[in-house]
């Protein structure tokens, strides 16, 4: 789909919202969060069958008010050349509030990933905590991760924090695993489930059980 | 049980095991002592299949199988355990969840069918008993934030869950308090049977108080120079490594 329009929804005073995003190859969203509202976002990439899928995702989203709470769950288990490429952006503009977004990739094949982060608090936003961590892991040398994290703090009272690493499957602990009676590949699906688990762990039962068994398809 | 004869290993270009002959025998229990750099370590790593180390020369036959020809996970399936200095935390991997799978991976080897649920609980209950394996730890992921007692404990369990026909305890004494040590070299006797064997590499005499050795090889510079029964061990102890520069 070309030229999709974003999609703009406001969350009012108190209110909860739980999005999950599977799959969506052109997605653009715009959320603003009044005082005290809670948003917490999926925004999963894993097909089986779709091996050329080209995923685009943008999210931005304002706190607006108060006191608000923001969650963003990223995760991609690319394999043949699929490509994900994801932008959030998360503005404070308003203090007291917390935002926290987890995005793990794993890229395989001739596989192709990116991430920008624009986090940005605001002079208004006093008080604000802010956590951002993207953990990629390169399972073939054809893979591609470009991360880019981008942090902007005009505020002084703030807890902030960022962190991007991409790197391989641990070795110390696929041999430790080798040693007690596990294949290799046995022990990399298990490494790669437990890499994962941290963004899938936050989401429904039900759905926790279907992204856990698509990624054994996967894998 | 195993033989290895004339093996030379190196890593990264660089030669380490230059030589070394030892042979082990079912029911028997050898310490292996050495200064630092003597190739202790790479021993281990040699045995188990470690894939930063080369094997340029000698075999390593393991009850009559030629054991460099294996993957780690079939020397592993085959009956060697180690016991590692370090062991490695793997967050997000439960020990209930990694000692199943490494269970019936073994099993399978064995032509046997997969542990029911009932009856994997029931081995893990057995087996933490036996070794003073906390509950607590058990349901944590693997080695994750455990202090140094915590893992070396966690080896003897695992050691226990898998009975291995040879067991390396690679410096389990590393890092323990003498009550920790005393457990765990508990947990070692209680897993040895006439149809077991162990090596057990160890920087100081003290362990060998608790896991009593039939033999006591001195490696040094890639080679076995020394071998003697327990008391070799003491007089290491006393006297060090001295005489190897003469």
């Amino acid at each position: 789909m070309l030229n999709s329009s974003i999609q703009h929804i406001t969350l009012s005073i108190g209110e909860k919202c739980e999005l999950v995003f599977l799959n969506e190859s052109d997605m653009d969203w715009h959320i603003v969060q009044e005082a005290d509202s809670f948003l917490r976002v999926h925004i999963l990439f894993l097909s089986e069958n779709d091996v050329t899928a080209q995923w685009q995702s943008k999210l931005f989203v304002e706190q607006n008010g108060a006191n608000c709470r923001t969650e963003i769950y990223a995760m991609g288990l690319l394999h043949d050349t699929q490509q994900a490429h994801l932008l959030t952006r998360v503005y404070h503009n308003i203090g007291g509030g917390y935002s926290s977004q987890i995005l793990k990739f794993v890229l395989n094949d001739q596989t192709k990933g990116s991430f920008r982060g624009e986090l940005k608090i605001l002079p208004n936003a006093q008080q604000t905590e802010a956590h951002q961590t993207n953990r990629n892991i390169l399972l073939s040398r054809q893979a591609d991760m470009l991360t880019e994290p981008q942090l902007e703090i005009y505020a002084d009272d703030v807890k902030a924090s960022h962190g991007a690493t991409t790197g391989q499957l641990d070795e110390s602990a696929l041999f430790y695993m080798q040693q007690r009676c596990i294949s290799h590949d046995t022990a990399a699906k298990l490494l790669l489930e437990a890499f994962f688990n941290e963004v899938i762990s936050t989401l429904s039962d039900e759905q926790q059980e279907q992204i856990r068994e698509t990624i054994h398809r996967i894998l | 049980m195993l033989e290895i004869k004339n093996l030379h290993a190196s890593i990264a270009g660089k030669e380490i095991l230059k030589g070394l002959n030892l042979t082990i025998n079912e029911g028997e229990v050898h310490a292996i002592m050495g200064p630092n750099g003597a190739g202790k370590s790479t021993l281990s790593n040699v045995l188990t299949g470690h894939p930063a180390y080369t094997v340029t020369e000698g075999e390593i036959i393991f009850r009559g199988k030629n054991l460099l020809e294996m993957t780690p996970e079939v020397r592993a399936r085959e009956g060697i355990f180690l016991s590692f200095q370090y062991p490695v935390e793997i967050p997000g991997v439960s020990i209930v969840n990694f000692m199943r799978t490494a269970v019936n991976e073994k099993r399978q080897h064995e032509g046997k069918e997969p542990l029911k649920a009932t009856d994997f609980l029931k081995l893990m209950r057995e087996k933490k008993a036996l070794v003073g394996m906390d509950n607590k730890l058990t349901n944590r992921s693997v080695n994750e934030g455990f202090s140094g007692g915590e893992k070396k404990r966690n080896e003897i369990f695992q050691m226990a869950m898998l009975e291995p026909c040879l067991s390396i305890l690679d410096e389990t004494d590393s890092g323990l308090d003498i009550d920790a040590l005393r457990i765990v070299a508990e947990g070692v006797n209680a897993l040895k049977t006439p149809k077991t064997a162990s090596i057990v590499i160890t920087h100081y005499q003290r362990l060998l108080d608790y896991i009593v050795p039939d033999f006591v090889h001195v490696l040094a510079n890639g080679k076995i120079v020394r071998t003697g029964g327990k008391e070799l061990a003491l007089e290491l102890e006393a006297n060090g490594y001295a005489f190897l520069n003469n």
